[in-house]
């Protein structure tokens, strides 16, 4: 008998009742002389094969149970033994398991469809039974719920006092934007980077919001958006940061036009001087105009909520700040000990009326959390809060040695972007330029802001050229028609009091102007606007904080409005409350490349935080479409930037986007069922899910070693066309060596003038590859000119445009391929249709994981020399993957293999395939505005002009792309835009 | 420009004035270099009868457009209009219109001039190169395509 048969008898005799014993050594010895002396049986039990006592079945040998029945039994011990087995049977039997339903007595034919929910189907016996089955498993079911069942009813819920309490609770984790509820109402919503956004909107509206974005206006709320503000001398300022970015990617924080803060600035930001590798992110950022004979500065960074971090300490050492500045206790209403850990910072705004009401009444009954923040006082409004810090850190950091302070003011501005070229009269028609107030007002003192400034005559005529410039925005029709970048400052009224009655659309209304209007729009499509007008008092934290605090709230307004005695005309006089300082900034749309300049142009309004829902729902009003998070990747994909993080691999943060992203596809293709999944194994896809820009770029680095050594040991007889099947060669021998090199870090090449240089030699082409465009001085593309730019540039990836010259709709993570010389024959004979194939892959690891299979199940009936053998890999005939033996075998624990996916270390990526591979797509679509399949992404450069050098001078720059679900190489033509 | 329907020439002839100006504007703009960005030209609302020539869409397609709106579209004229290279365009669909429809169509041509901006960015963004701005002129050409009152 075998270890486990024994274990498992003495389990079973564990609980047998031991007044009984059937075939027991000991009652066969009393027996014997009783049965007649059947000496040969009792001699054979004594056998130690039956010592453990009685057996299940008849035996063999003919022992009956007769002869072995007890004399007698202990009736009390043998009833107590057998209770437990009663009750334990009683329980079982009482019990239903889950598909024990009352029509399961029926036959088939008799059982009707939703028996289960309306018993009246059922035959009258069985209803009863049915009836008490089906409340006992709904007691079941909602058992769980009930533990934490609403103690209040609707109406308590609803009221205003605990639906803020309820949705403060909500906000903990993640942030609400002031649009959150709109937002809620009518998108998906995610949890994302510390705020709840808005995916997409619930209704179908891809191609209308397209449709808004080239024609109209699309709105969306930005305010996730992080604003750092730097406070400081102009020149110290600029020197720390300037360890920060580089000239080669561009104009920096110094530019002229940026510095007189009359344009806003984009930059790709590095670690303090270590470009070009660890960059952060792009950042936009925007100076504050100068004032009159001062040389002390403000700027806003604006930054993505995933580099804030980042970026944040990178300026501290930059700036040398790292005192931080205690938060003055002021605007505090409840002291930090107090709050609850969890519950993020928060400048308490009081609620005139309507939140305190209702919560004075109700101390007696609440629990203990919330009458300790009645005693601390009402509760607050969250009007804003941060996603992205904790309440107890400091938000002004103070250097001593540069004065430089550091002001993280996130959260504390709304930012709205209207795309699209209608976005200036969207905003024409919303805003108006505030009003002067009358004598009577300005001569009292007054806590709001505004009376002040109309006092003095200074500010009144800067206001009035600020609306004059505003008023002549009207006459322009297209928003790309201004200089880009541009920056107004404004005031403005409270957009809420010429809310219409009814949704329109804000058309631009383009008249024949007067020659002075004439005059103003010319200058400010050439010159923009003029550097006083960019001033905006939304650059001072007291007057951001006045106009906060003396909103005029909602309640108040429809009240007021009540009044009016013509029902639905203005307010007038306006509220004094009801002046906010803006700022709107030109977008610049699409710049780069020779077409669709300038598409998705548009604004940016920015507002004092508390104001968003009352800006944005006039908006709204005027016919704009709003788009989420999907809208502005494919906003920034139309216009061919890369998104960020999306498209950002060299930064920290898009690395973690890649693995988030990873993670989220594999279980996407996990949560198929096996058999449906897509075999990326017989595809020939690596990675279907990331992209091992590290691995290609070394990959490529290494290859063109090679064959550098190769070119001067062969006195270059190697012809050009084969320069791809010995790249493999060579890749497939080398791939050991780069495994085990220390590398460094790829990087994204930003250069601006070797980016030039590499569009130029890639024979820059419209969308299609129809027409050639013309390039200016270019050198021309030989082998020195290339070992040249790969000293400089070695190691690095660059961003490309792929439109493909047939049809196909490239997707995520296709990959982009070098075509070999019979595929360009393909082309020029104008085949249509006709493209290359890749020749289906085997996969050599199905049959390996049966092979572990049966190596597990036989290893368990001891069969060691099968098991082992099995182990070893199959016969390798894998011609298409010669080099993906050796890492492969090594990486066979198996345990973690998904079927149709290449298990981790990774063979040649690049020689994977027929087709030589030199990148991935990041965003790949159907283009609406070209009107064909578009791919952004990105190529290794050594690959990049190693192609470009081989391929004959009329093919230059065509590539095939091929999606990681399809055997189907595409043509596409390359493109770099600068 | 003081024309009503001046040529809101949506992206037409971008290309072709901008050739013979990026080469002459690389003789005066040293010693620092410039990028050349090409603004687009001015937009004007345009009316269903308002047809503007590109170089980027097929001939044909643009003349099937015209002669559907002349036909099925029920419009007794049409304009057509042309910035920059695709004047020749303009004229050729124009006169490709009149003579498919046996002289029934009459045309009435009219020139203006647009002013266009183009930008000027410094490649050295260093501080002392600032960004510029200038006009420039092109030609333009309005055809009218219409059918004679019947006197």
């Amino acid at each position: 008998m075998s270890g486990a048969k024994v274990k498992m008898r003495e389990k079973k005799m564990r609980n047998q009742p031991v007044s009984v014993q059937y075939p027991s050594s000991s009652v066969t010895v009393q027996s014997s002389p009783v049965n007649g002396g059947d000496t040969s049986a009792t001699g054979k039990r004594k056998t130690p094969h039956h010592r453990g006592g009685w057996v299940r079945g008849h035996q063999k040998d003919g022992g009956g149970y007769a002869s072995e029945m007890p004399k007698y039994i202990t009736a009390g011990a043998f009833a107590r033994a057998r209770a437990a087995e009663v009750s334990a049977m009683l329980k079982a039997v009482t019990k239903t398991t889950g598909s024990c339903h009352v029509f399961g007595a029926l036959p088939k034919h008799m059982r009707r469809r939703a028996m289960s929910h309306n018993t009246k189907r059922l035959p009258r016996r069985l209803r009863d039974v049915a009836n008490r089955m089906r409340e006992k498993s709904l007691q079941a079911g909602s058992k769980k719920k009930k533990e934490q069942a609403k103690s209040k009813s609707r109406k308590a819920r609803r009221r205003h006092g605990n639906l803020l309490l309820e949705f403060n609770r909500r906000q903990r984790k993640n942030v609400w934007l002031e649009t959150h509820i709109w937002h809620a109402k009518r998108f998906h919503m995610v949890k994302k980077w510390g705020y709840c956004l808005g995916v997409r909107p619930t209704y179908k509206c891809y191609r209308p919001c397209y449709r808004a974005m080239s024609t109209h206006c699309l709105l969306q709320d930005l305010s996730y958006y992080c604003c750092i503000e730097l406070q400081g001398e102009e020149d110290k300022l600029l020197a720390s940061l300037s360890q920060l970015t580089n000239k080669e990617t561009g104009p920096t924080f110094s530019a002229a036009l940026c510095l007189s803060g009359r344009r806003q600035g984009s930059v790709v930001v590095y670690r303090a001087a270590h470009y070009p590798s660890q960059s952060l992110g792009p950042v936009t950022f925007l100076w504050r105009p100068r004032a009159q004979g001062s040389t002390h500065r403000q700027l806003w960074i604006w930054a993505h909520p995933t580099i804030k971090q980042d970026l944040l300490s990178e300026l501290q050492t930059v700036c040398q700040c790292c005192e931080a500045v205690v938060p003055p206790v002021v605007p505090v209403v409840m002291p930090p000990a107090e709050m609850p850990p969890a519950e993020v910072a928060l400048t308490p705004q009081p609620e005139p009326k309507s939140g305190e009401t209702p919560e004075a009444i109700q101390i007696p009954r609440t629990k203990r959390k919330r009458s300790r923040k009645d005693a601390s006082g009402p509760p607050a409004k969250k009007i804003l809060g941060d996603g992205t810090r904790c309440p107890s850190t400091p938000i002004t950091w103070k250097s001593s040695s540069t004065g430089i302070v550091i002001n993280d003011l996130t959260m504390e501005i709304v930012r709205y972007r209207l795309i699209g070229p209608q976005s200036h009269s969207v905003l024409a028609e919303t805003l108006e330029a505030a009003t002067d107030i009358d004598e009577i007002n300005k001569s009292q003192p007054s806590s709001l802001w505004w009376p002040d400034h109309c006092k003095d005559k200074n500010k009144i005529t800067l206001h009035q050229q600020q609306a004059d410039v505003f008023n002549t925005l009207k006459g322009i029709y297209s928003s790309a028609e201004l200089p880009s970048g541009t920056v107004l400052g404004l005031t403005v009224d409270d957009p809420r009091l010429t809310l219409p009655t009814k949704k329109g659309k804000a058309l631009p209304c383009v008249q024949q102007a007067q020659e002075v209007d004439e005059e103003k729009r010319r200058e400010l499509m050439l010159r923009g606007v003029p550097e006083h007008c960019c001033q905006s008092f939304l650059w001072e934290q007291s007057v951001r904080d006045n106009v906060t605090d003396n909103k005029i709230s909602e309640q108040e307004l429809n009240r007021m409005r009540s009044e009016v005695l013509v029902p639905g005309s203005r307010l007038r006089p306006t509220p004094l409350q009801g002046r906010v300082p803006i700022l709107l900034v030109h977008q610049p749309g699409k710049q780069v490349g020779h077409e669709m300049s300038s598409w998705g142009a548009g604004w940016d309004l920015m507002l004092p935080k508390g104001w968003g829902m009352a800006f944005w729902v006039p908006l709204v009003y005027r016919g704009v479409r709003i788009g989420g998070l999907n809208m502005s990747l494919k906003h920034s994909q139309n216009k061919g930037a890369p998104h960020f993080p999306h498209d950002y691999p060299d930064c920290p943060a898009g690395v973690r986007f890649q693995d988030e992203q990873e993670a989220e596809l594999m279980d996407k293709f996990k949560r198929r069922p096996p058999a449906k999944r897509t075999n990326y194994i017989k595809h020939g896809c690596l990675a279907p899910f990331r992209c091992p820009w590290q691995q290609l770029a070394e990959e490529w680095e290494l290859i063109t070693k090679e064959g550098r050594e190769e070119r001067e040991g062969d006195s270059q007889t190697q012809n050009t066309t084969d320069a791809d099947t010995v790249m493999e060669e060579e890749m497939a021998s080398h791939l050991d060596i780069s495994v085990t090199k220390p590398a460094s870090r790829f990087s994204v090449l930003r250069n601006q003038k070797s980016l030039r240089l590499l569009s130029g030699w890639c024979r820059p082409t419209t969308s299609k590859g129809q027409r050639p465009c013309r390039i200016r001085n270019v050198t021309a593309l030989d082998s020195s000119a290339v070992t040249s730019f790969l000293t400089a540039h070695g190691m690095s990836l660059v961003w490309v445009r792929l439109s493909l010259m047939s049809k196909g709709k490239p997707e995520l993570h296709a990959m982009v391929c070098v075509p070999l010389a019979e595929d360009l024959k393909l082309l020029s004979k104008e085949s249509n249709g006709h493209s290359p194939q890749e020749p289906p892959h085997k996969n050599h690891f199905r049959r390996r994981k049966k092979g572990s299979k049966k190596a597990a199940a036989s290893s368990l009936s001891s069969d060691k020399t099968e098991g082992s053998g099995s182990n070893i890999p199959p016969a390798t005939e894998s011609d298409l993957t010669p080099s993906a033996e050796g890492p492969k075998s090594t990486s066979q624990p198996s345990t973690a293999v998904t079927f149709g996916l290449w298990p981790d270390p990774l063979p040649s990526i690049t020689s994977h395939c027929s087709r030589v591979t030199l990148g991935w797509v990041t965003q790949g679509d159907f283009s609406l505005s070209a009107g064909c399949g578009e791919a952004l992404g990105f190529v290794s450069v050594t690959g990049l002009l190693n192609t470009l050098l081989n391929q004959p001078k009329e093919h230059r720059g065509t590539l095939l792309l091929r999606n990681p679900t399809s055997l189907h190489y595409r043509f596409a033509k390359i493109n770099i835009e600068v | 420009m003081t024309e009503p329907r001046n040529p809101g020439v949506s992206s037409i002839a971008q290309t072709a004035p901008a050739h013979t100006d990026s080469s002459s504007s690389a003789v005066e703009m040293d010693p620092v270099e410039y990028t050349l960005r090409k603004r687009l030209p001015r937009k004007l609302p345009k009316r269903r009868n308002d047809v503007y020539v590109n170089m980027k869409t097929d001939f044909r397609a643009q003349l099937a457009r015209c002669q559907k709106l002349l036909e099925g579209g029920g419009h007794r004229e049409i304009c057509v209009h042309g910035l920059g290279l695709a004047i020749n365009r303009a004229i050729n669909i124009a006169l490709q219109l009149q003579a498919s429809s046996q002289g029934a169509l009459q045309l009435a041509a009219n020139t203006s001039t647009v002013e266009l901006v183009d930008d000027l960015e410094p490649e050295d963004p260093d501080e002392a190169g600032e960004p510029m701005t200038r006009t420039r002129n092109n030609s333009a050409i309005h055809i009218k395509v219409f059918y004679p009152d019947p006197q």
